[in-house]
C-alpha cells in the first residue's frame, strides 16, 4: 500500500486536488449536520438549568447565565410529573415484556417450515402493515373491549409489530437445525427447546426487539391523550403533550414576560418545560451509548428481510 | 405426513400463536371490518350492525364539501415533503458517511445522526417551540446578531409551516434513515471499486456507477414502502405543531378525521375520510410495487 502510494505520487497531486476538496466539503457537510443536531439540544438543558425569570429576557444559548436547580425542583415537587413518570416506567416494563413473549412466541412458531398454514399467517399478518380500518373503527374496538380509559391501553395496541416479528423470525431462522434436532433426541418439546436453546442463542435479537419497543413505549403520547380520558393514568409524555398544546394554542411563548411581572419565584412555565423535558430525556440519552450498536444491528437484519 | 398428522404433531407450535394470532384479530382485522361504518349512520346504541346503511353518502359529502380542496392540498404537500423530498437525503448522508476514511470520525457522526430519532415528537416540538420563540429564542437571537428582525413568530406564520415539518423531519430521521443505506452499501462488492480504481475512476464516478446502482434494490424497497404514506403521514408532527397561527395549512386528512370522529362524534363520516386514505395508500403501494418490479426487478411479494 505504502510503495504504491509513493509511486503515484506525482500522479496524486495532479489528480489529488478536487479529490481533497471533496474530502474537506463531505466532512464540512457532515459537521454541519452534527451541529444542527447537538446544539438545539445544548441550548435546551442550558434554559432548563437557568433561572427562569433570566431565561425570558433572552441570551441564553449554550450555558446557562444565571445558574439553578429551582426548575428540576419545581417539577419534581409537582406531583403530576412524578406520577406521570411512574406511569411510563410501569407501562415501558410491563408493555415490552408482553411484548417480547407474545412476539417471541410467534416467531418461533412461524419458523417452522411445515407448519400447516404458515403462508396464510404470514401473509395476512403482513398485510396488516398495508391497510388497517383507521382511527374511529379503531376506537370503537378499543372500547369495546374495555382498553378506553383503561392502563390496558398502553400495553395491548402495541403488543405485536409486523417489523419485530419478522426480524425474529429471521434471525430464529439462521440458528442451526441440528442444535434443536439433537435436544429433540433428548426428549425436548417443542416449548422446552425454545426456552432452553433458542431463547439463550437469540440474546442480541430480542435486545433488538425489545429496546426498540421500549423505546416506543416511552416516547407514546398519543394513547395517553386519545384513549384516556381521566388524566390520572398518562404518561409523561402525554402531560408534557398537554402542556405544548396548551401554550401552543395561548401563545404563551410571547406572555412570559407577564409572567415574570406577576411570578415572584424564579421558575417560569416555560423554564420548567425544559426541566421537564430534559428528565424525560436523559434516561435515552444515557442508555443510548451502550445499546447504539443493538440498535444499528436492528435496523440491518430489518433491512435484509422486508 | 398428512395434514393432521402434521396437525398434531405441531400443536404447541399453534399454541404459541394462539396469544399473536387472537392480537391481529381483534386489534387489526376486527377495525378493518370496521371500515362498515363509513357505509353506516352510526350510533352507539345500536352498534356497527345495527345501525342503518347510507350508501356512499358520506364520500360524496366530503368530496362535494368546502374542506375537501384545502384538506387534500395540505395533504398532499405533507406527503410529498415527507415520501419524496426528504428521500434523497438519508442516502446522501449514507454516501457522505461511507467516504470517511476516519473510521472514529465515521462513528462519531453517526452516534450524533441517530439520536434524534430516539426523541419524541413531543419532546423535538416543545424544544423547538423555544428554540425558534420570538426575541428570545436562541434562532431569533441569532437573527437579530446579523441584522435581521428577531421578532418573528415562526409557529404562528402559516408561510414557514411547511418549511419547519421538513426540516423538524428530516433533522429527526436522517441519520436514522441512512443505517439501512449505509448496510447496503457495505454489501457492494469491493471488487467493483479496485477495478474502477485501476481503470482511473474519480470517487463521484464511483459513487454514480458502482455505488448507487448496487443500492438500487434497497432504495426501491423503501421507496414502495413510503409512498403507501403519501396520504396519512406526519399526523404526530402536524397535530403538535398546530397554532391558532398556522391553523389554515397544519389541517390534513388525518387531523379531520379526529376533529370529524372523536371531537365531533361523527364516526360514520371520519371512517369514510379515513378509508379513503387507506385504500389510497394501499392503491398506490400496489402501482409503485408493480413498475418497480417491471423497470428494477425489485418488489415487495
Amino acid at each position: 500500500m505504502k510503495a504504491k502510494r509513493t509511486v503515484n505520487g506525482r500522479s496524486k497531486i495532479k489528480s489529488g486536488r478536487p479529490d481533497q476538496i471533496i474530502q474537506v466539503l463531505i466532512y464540512c457537510v457532515v459537521i454541519g449536520l452534527c451541529l444542527a443536531i447537538i446544539l438545539p439540544c445544548v441550548n435546551i438543558a442550558a434554559l432548563s438549568f437557568n433561572d427562569g425569570k433570566d431565561a425570558a429576557k433572552g441570551g441564553i444559548y449554550f450555558w446557562p447565565r444565571l445558574f439553578t436547580l429551582d426548575n428540576y425542583r419545581q417539577v419534581f415537587k409537582d406531583g403530576t410529573i412524578t406520577k406521570a413518570y411512574m406511569i411510563t416506567i410501569a407501562r415501558t416494563v410491563i408493555g415490552t415484556t408482553a411484548s417480547l413473549a407474545v412476539t417471541s412466541f410467534a416467531a418461533y412458531a412461524l419458523k417452522e417450515k411445515e407448519l400447516p398454514g404458515r403462508k396464510l399467517l404470514t401473509i395476512l399478518i403482513t398485510f396488516t402493515m398495508l391497510f388497517g380500518g383507521g382511527m374511529i373503527p379503531t376506537y370503537i374496538q378499543y372500547n369495546k373491549l374495555g382498553l378506553v380509559d383503561h392502563f390496558g391501553v398502553y400495553v395491548v395496541p402495541g403488543l405485536v409489530s409486523v417489523t419485530y416479528l419478522l426480524m425474529m423470525r429471521t434471525f430464529f431462522e439462521s440458528i442451526p437445525e441440528s442444535l434443536e434436532e439433537s435436544a429433540k433426541l433428548d426428549g425436548c418439546g417443542y416449548f422446552g427447546i425454545f426456552t432452553r436453546i433458542v431463547l439463550p442463542l437469540s440474546k442480541p435479537v430480542i435486545a433488538v426487539v425489545g429496546l426498540y419497543t421500549a423505546v416506543n413505549h416511552w416516547n407514546d403520547w398519543f394513547s395517553g391523550a386519545f384513549y384516556m380520558r381521566s388524566s390520572r393514568l398518562w404518561p409523561v409524555q402525554t402531560v408534557l403533550q398537554q402542556m405544548l398544546t396548551r401554550a401552543m394554542a395561548n401563545k404563551e411563548v410571547t406572555s412570559v414576560a407577564q409572567a415574570i411581572a406577576q411570578n415572584s419565584n424564579s421558575v417560569t412555565s416555560d423554564s420548567l418545560k425544559m426541566a421537564a423535558v430534559v428528565i424525560t430525556t436523559v434516561p435515552i440519552l444515557c442508555l443510548y451509548p451502550f445499546v447504539q450498536k443493538y440498535f444499528t444491528k436492528g435496523a440491518m437484519i430489518g433491512a435484509v428481510k422486508e | 405426513m398428512s395434514i393432521t398428522k402434521k396437525l398434531i404433531r405441531f400443536w404447541p407450535l399453534y399454541l404459541m400463536l394462539v396469544p399473536c394470532i387472537i392480537y391481529y384479530i381483534l386489534i387489526c382485522y376486527v377495525p378493518m371490518g370496521g371500515v362498515l361504518l363509513a357505509f353506516k349512520d352510526y350510533s352507539f346504541r345500536k352498534g356497527i350492525w345495527g345501525s342503518p346503511w347510507v350508501g356512499f353518502r358520506y364520500f360524496q359529502m366530503f368530496f362535494t364539501s368546502y374542506d375537501f380542496p384545502r384538506l387534500l392540498k395540505n395533504t398532499l404537500i405533507v406527503g410529498l415533503i415527507k415520501c419524496i423530498l426528504e428521500f434523497p437525503f438519508a442516502i446522501i448522508l449514507a454516501l457522505l458517511l461511507n467516504e470517511f476514511k476516519n473510521e472514529k470520525f465515521k462513528k462519531i457522526s453517526q452516534t450524533i445522526t441517530y439520536l434524534p430519532h430516539f426523541l419524541s415528537t413531543v419532546i423535538i416540538v416543545t424544544m423547538l417551540q423555544r428554540i425558534l420563540a420570538p426575541n428570545i429564542g436562541i434562532l431569533n437571537q441569532f437573527i437579530g446578531k446579523l441584522g435581521g428582525d428577531p421578532g418573528t413568530f415562526f409557529l404562528m406564520e402559516p408561510k414557514y409551516f411547511f418549511q419547519l415539518l421538513f426540516s423538524m423531519d428530516l433533522w429527526r430521521n436522517i441519520g436514522w434513515d441512512s443505517i439501512i443505506y449505509l448496510a447496503a452499501i457495505s454489501g457492494v462488492d469491493s471488487a467493483l471499486y479496485e477495478a474502477a480504481s485501476i481503470d482511473g475512476c474519480t470517487r463521484l464516478k464511483k459513487i454514480w456507477y458502482i455505488t448507487l446502482p448496487g443500492i438500487r434494490g434497497t432504495i426501491g424497497l423503501l421507496f414502495i414502502m413510503g409512498v403507501g404514506g403519501l396520504l396519512s403521514s406526519g399526523f404526530e408532527q402536524i397535530y403538535l405543531l398546530r397554532t391558532p397561527g398556522n391553523m389554515s395549512v397544519a389541517d390534513t386528512l388525518d387531523t379531520f378525521v379526529l376533529k370529524m370522529g372523536l371531537m365531533n362524534g361523527q364516526f360514520g363520516y371520519a371512517t369514510a375520510v379515513g378509508l379513503i386514505q387507506g385504500i389510497v395508500g394501499l392503491i398506490l403501494v400496489i402501482i409503485c410495487n408493480r413498475l418497480s418490479k417491471r423497470f428494477t426487478g425489485v418488489s415487495l411479494w
